[in-house]
Formats: structure tokens, sequence, C-alpha cells
């Protein structure tokens, strides 16, 4: 039975080498870059894809910050007034920002730019070891972006980048080794209460939950706790698309219908509803789910399909961190 | 028995449901029929292979006009898609405040499966139907099929009726020995065709398993290993070197299956030896592609027959916002 990690890849090296030691350009090798001006933010997003972009402001020649759907939901919850931010903790472009929104003027992107408070703009050098970046990546921080010595911006390093690269070239990686076989309970990442809504909650609700919680994604579950989906912050995307606004008062369920609707479209193919791992999966396996599924976190569920934990790329970082030698 | 069955194929040969009580009734009939058949059922050729349908009744009817009407022609449907997009077109129309006929404009996922099972009940030797990945309560309930039954029908003991029938379908087909039909492909838990004949197949898909990757695995041109973990989160993708041993070591000069959208109708990979079938021309009313069905005849030569949306299919296009040109073959 295949354990699903791929173990023989075109383009191998024979040589072992240690993975915390890569320096972090060689993974952006043939990267493009998406550059935004202040306008369009979200229009670029979905039109290249991407979930995040670091912003370019022309005027003073240089990069600002980071515009992803964690900052565009926080700005449509402002807008929709959901959200209170306290005076004292309002910097003056959040000011600027719930000014232009009260008086329904256009809002540049730099005052939405890193607006969540989650996951703000870092930079690091191209020679930077991996391993220093695993070590921020299991903090919580989604993506650093990658400058050369002239400081200019050579690409983003994500996650989900990082980990397909390390999952690659898996085989030249022994110290990894031991790891992929560890179980989920073994390393701590089941028995955990992961926050969920039921199927009938509003969407806009779920995005406050999400939103006041710091998480960017909650399970859906039925009345009985079964795992029907999920419901994340860069599905605001879908909203965004065509200004689909009236989606904001779906339930949870009708939503996550929707949105699989709308990709199993634009694929050509359909995905399962549910993307989630056994809580008697090996490491390994869930990082093959990842990786092939390209999603950003799988919920871990027993076997009657309730949920018993997640595993985000954040989680997976963690773990990984512990693996570096020092 | 005949003579009320004609009558409800009459009626839903005009896109028109039967009654609920009908439906019950012709459920019961078809699980007669089903229970007897293998998991792998045996099918003689001349046939003529379909993919998905996907709800699209006036391509179906396309798809016999082309093919030739049943029982002339003896026919094998890889699948059903019983999806709705239904709900979906629906919401789309409020928003954009188009005026006309909403109802047409969505897909008819129970005429058409209706329609397909009082063609097996009527004919049942000359019409095969094998289970694919919608035919799911799980999948049902999320792709707008539970919602299409409801809407239509009022409640939901339609659906169950439906789901019920599902759990009776083959999990795939055998033509001549020669070519092995599945809605979506290969497990790396099975090696020979008997395998598959020892799956207890009368239970909703699982979620993983033999069972579950024969109706949601695809093959990847592109893989230079055996197996990968699929990015739909379910089943597997396939490689050259897992398909041709499987055809080798079964006897078999062919894979036909469905489950992903081709542009040109249908794609040949792996030299010849696996054949993707797509039976949904202009997918979704918007999607642009062609449609394909396989004929085979009696000494087992294979022509592929292309055929777009009908008439009344492409004037539900013309008001739906057209795709920014064709999207990729997805793998």
């Amino acid at each position: 039975m295949t354990d699903g990690i791929n173990h023989h890849r075109e383009g191998l090296t024979t040589s072992h080498h240690d993975w915390s030691m890569l320096q972090v350009g060689k993974l952006l090798e043939n990267q493009p870059i998406v550059i935004i001006s202040v306008e369009d933010a979200s229009e670029v997003l979905l039109k290249n894809g991407v979930s995040s972009a670091p912003i370019y402001d022309s005027g003073r020649k240089m990069f600002i910050g980071m515009f992803d759907y964690s900052d565009l939901m926080t700005y449509i919850l402002l807008v929709l007034k959901k959200m209170e931010v306290p005076l004292e903790d309002q910097t003056m472009e959040m000011r600027d920002l719930i000014q232009k929104t009260n008086h329904s003027q256009n809002v540049p992107v730099k005052l939405v730019s890193d607006l969540s408070g989650n996951d703000p703009f870092c930079t690091v050098l191209a020679e930077t070891k991996l391993g220093a970046v695993v070590n921020d990546f299991g903090t919580g921080i989604h993506r650093v972006a990658v400058m050369d010595s002239q400081g200019n911006m050579t690409g983003v390093l994500t996650q989900s980048l990082t980990l397909d690269y390390l999952m690659r070239h898996l085989s030249e990686f022994p110290q990894l080794q031991p790891v992929m076989q560890k179980g989920l309970q073994q390393l701590g990442l089941t028995g955990i209460k992961v926050l969920s809504v039921t199927g009938e909650t509003q969407v806009l609700e779920a995005l406050i939950i999400m939103s006041t919680n710091g998480v960017s994604s909650l399970a859906v579950v039925n009345d009985q706790g079964v795992l029907l989906g999920n419901i994340s912050m860069a599905d605001v995307q879908y909203i965004m698309k065509d200004l689909r606004t009236s989606w904001l008062w779906l339930s949870c369920f009708q939503f996550v219908s929707k949105v699989r609707l709308s990709r199993g479209v634009e694929t050509g193919e359909d995905q399962y509803p549910v993307l989630d791992v056994n809580a008697k999966s090996t490491f390994g396996y869930t990082l093959s789910k990842l990786q092939a599924t390209k999603v950003h976190r799988l919920w871990i569920i027993n076997d009657t399909n309730h949920v018993v934990g997640v595993v985000s790329l954040t989680d997976v970082f963690k773990v990984l961190s512990g693996y570096i030698d020092s | 028995m005949g003579s009320d069955l004609d009558r409800q194929i009459q009626t839903l040969l005009q896109c028109k449901i039967i009654t609920e009580a009908e439906v019950k009734d012709l459920c019961l009939k078809a699980r007669e029929i089903l229970v007897e058949e293998s998991n792998v059922q045996r099918v003689d050729a001349p046939v003529t292979v379909c993919g998905d349908i996907h709800g699209q009744f006036h391509d179906l009817k396309e798809l016999f006009k082309v093919g030739g009407e049943c029982p002339k022609t003896n026919y094998l449907f890889m699948g059903m898609g019983t999806v709705a997009r239904y709900v979906f077109s629906v919401m789309l129309s409020i928003e954009i405040d188009l005026p006309g006929d909403f109802v047409d404009r969505g897909h008819h996922s129970v005429e058409t499966f209706l329609l397909l099972l009082a063609l097996k009940v009527r004919y049942p030797d000359r019409i095969t139907l094998i289970r694919g990945n919608h035919e799911s309560r799980q999948i049902t309930k999320v792709y707008g099929f539970y919602d299409e039954c409801f809407q239509k029908f009022g409640s939901a003991n339609v659906w169950r009726y439906c789901c019920e029938i599902f759990d009776y379908l083959s999990l795939s087909a055998i033509i001549d020995d020669r070519i092995f039909c599945v809605h979506g492909g290969l497990s790396p838990s099975i090696n020979t065709i008997d395998q598959i004949r020892t799956i207890d197949r009368m239970q909703e898909v699982p979620h993983n398993g033999a069972m579950c990757d024969l109706l949601w695995s695809d093959p990847d041109p592109d893989s230079c290993t055996g197996w990968g973990l699929s990015p739909r989160g379910a089943g597997f993708l396939f490689g050259e070197s897992v398909a041709k041993p499987f055809l080798h070591n079964n006897g078999l000069e062919l894979i036909a299956r469905a489950h992903q959208l081709v542009m040109e109708g249908y794609k040949l990979m792996f030299d010849e030896q696996v054949v993707t079938v797509w039976s949904a021309p202009n997918y979704c009313y918007r999607c642009g592609n062609v449609a394909a069905i396989l004929e085979v005849d009696s000494n087992l030569n294979r022509e592929y027959r292309i055929f777009k949306d009908s008439d009344r299919s492409s004037m539900n296009s013309r008001t739906n916002p057209q795709r920014e040109g064709p999207p990729d073959y997805f793998l």
C-alpha cells in the first residue's frame, strides 16, 4: 500500500544534505512576481490565483506591506460595521480607512495593507537559511518576501511553496524520515478543541468568529458534529468575485456548496467536499495530502467523522522546526 | 407494466417529471435488476460508451440523436454526474437581473437520471449504468442534486429513493473482456479485475479504499512515479507505469473512463491505452467544450463521435457569461 509519498522523482541528486541549511533564494527559482498598484487589489489576487501580494508604492518607490484575504475580510467587516476597533488601538491608516468607508469613498489598498494585524510584511535576504524561515513559519507567519543584496524583491516564499519543495526533494533529507513516520497523535496534534460552526450559521457570522478569534478557518459541521466542509478566509475571494456580496448572508453549508460548484466548473473536475485526514495517519501522509490538495490545513477526524484536531501549515512548520540541528 | 413505463418514458423524454409514487415504483423495479448485476458488469459489443452527462438533459437528447435511440443502440453510461448547478444558476439570475425562464435554464439532473433509469428498467440488456462519484448521498447534498429534488418534488423522498438506487449501481463494466470501463480510474488496492468483484459495493461511497478510488482517481500523464495523492482529496493519480501493467495483467486493450472535463470531448493517453470520454457539451453552458461518445463495434473497433450542445442548450448559454478562453485540461 502506498504511503502517498512519491519516492522516486526525476532530477534528484543522490547527495544528502541538511535541509535547514538551504538558502531560501533557491526555493524561488523561476517565480514570477505579481506587483500591484494601489487600486484593484483583490482583482489581482483573483486573476493570479495567489492569496497575497506585496504592495508597491510607486511614489515612494518601495514595498510597503502585504495585502491578503485576511486583510480583505477585515476590511469587509469594518465596512459593514461588524467590527469595532477601540480608538487607542487604531493606527493612523486605520482611522483614515474607517473615515473613508464611512463616507463611501474609494479606499486605496495601501490603507488595507496588513490591516488584519495577522501576518505582517516580513523580509529576508536570499542567503538566509531555510531553518531560520521555518522557525518563523512555525510561529504563524505565512510568507516572507525575499530580497537580494540591492534591496530588490526576488519573490515571495510561502509556507505552501516550502512544503512542496521539501516533499519533492524528501529523499535528499534523511533527517526528516523519522518525523514522517510519526503519528499525528504522537505529535500532539489531536485531542485539541477546534473552532467550528454548524452548516446553518450565516457566512457573515462565521467571518466575524474567524476575525474575533484570530483563526483563518472554521470546520463546518452538522448538528451531530460530523464534518461537512470548511470555511476559510481565502473563501472571501468567491464573494469578491463578481461582487457576490449577497453570499455573505447564505448559510455556511450553502456557501460551501456554491464554492465547490464554482471551483468544479473552473477546473473541470469536482473536489471532495471535505479535506481531512484520519487521526491514525502518519505525519508524512498528512504532508503529502496537504501538498497534493494545495490547502492550508486539513481537519483531523476520528473514525466517526468527528473533528478531533487540525493540522495547518503553521503546525507543520512548528513540528519541523523541532528537527533543525542547531 | 409495459405501457405505464412507456408512458413514463415519454413524459421524461419531454423533460417533465413523473410523480413521486411513480419514482418510488420505478426505483423498486430498478433495484431488482441492478442487484443481479456484477461489480464488473459484462457487456457485449457493439456498444456506445458515454461519459458524464451532468444533468444537461437536452444534450442527452442530442447524444441519442448522434448515437442512435435506445434500445436500437446499446449504451453504457460511465456515471451520470447527478450534479445540479440549478441552485447556482438561479442565484446568478437574481444578481444580474436577467429576464427569462430560469427553471429551464437550470439543469435537469432529476429528469436525466430518471429517464436513464426508466430506460434501464424497460430495456435492461440494452443500457448499462455504472456508478460515478456523484452518485452518492454526501456529494449530492453539496453539489445540488438534493436541492433539485426538493425543489421539484417538495420533499427529500425522491432524493432518498435515488440514493438507494445509487448503492446498487455496478462499479465498472467490461466489454468482451477487453475494454474496461470505470468512472474514475485505478486503485493501489486493486491489481486484478477479480479483486473488484470481491468488493461489497451496496453502500454509500466510502471516503477511501478501493471502491472510492475506482470512482475518484485520475490518470496523470505527467507522473514519473506510479501513484500520487489526488488534488481532489479522494482517490489517486496514476501514471503510465501503473496503467500499462494493469492492462497487460488483465488482458485488456483499453481503459475507458470519464470524470474530467475534456475540451475536445475525448482524450487518449498512455499510447492510446487509456481514454477519457466527456459527454456534456458546453459544460454548465459556458465552458465551450465539445462532447464525445465512444462507439465500439462487434470487432471492438473504436470510433469517437463528437457533438456540440443542442439548440435548446445553446439558447441558455447565450445569456450566461462566457469564460475567458478555454479552461486548461486539468489534471
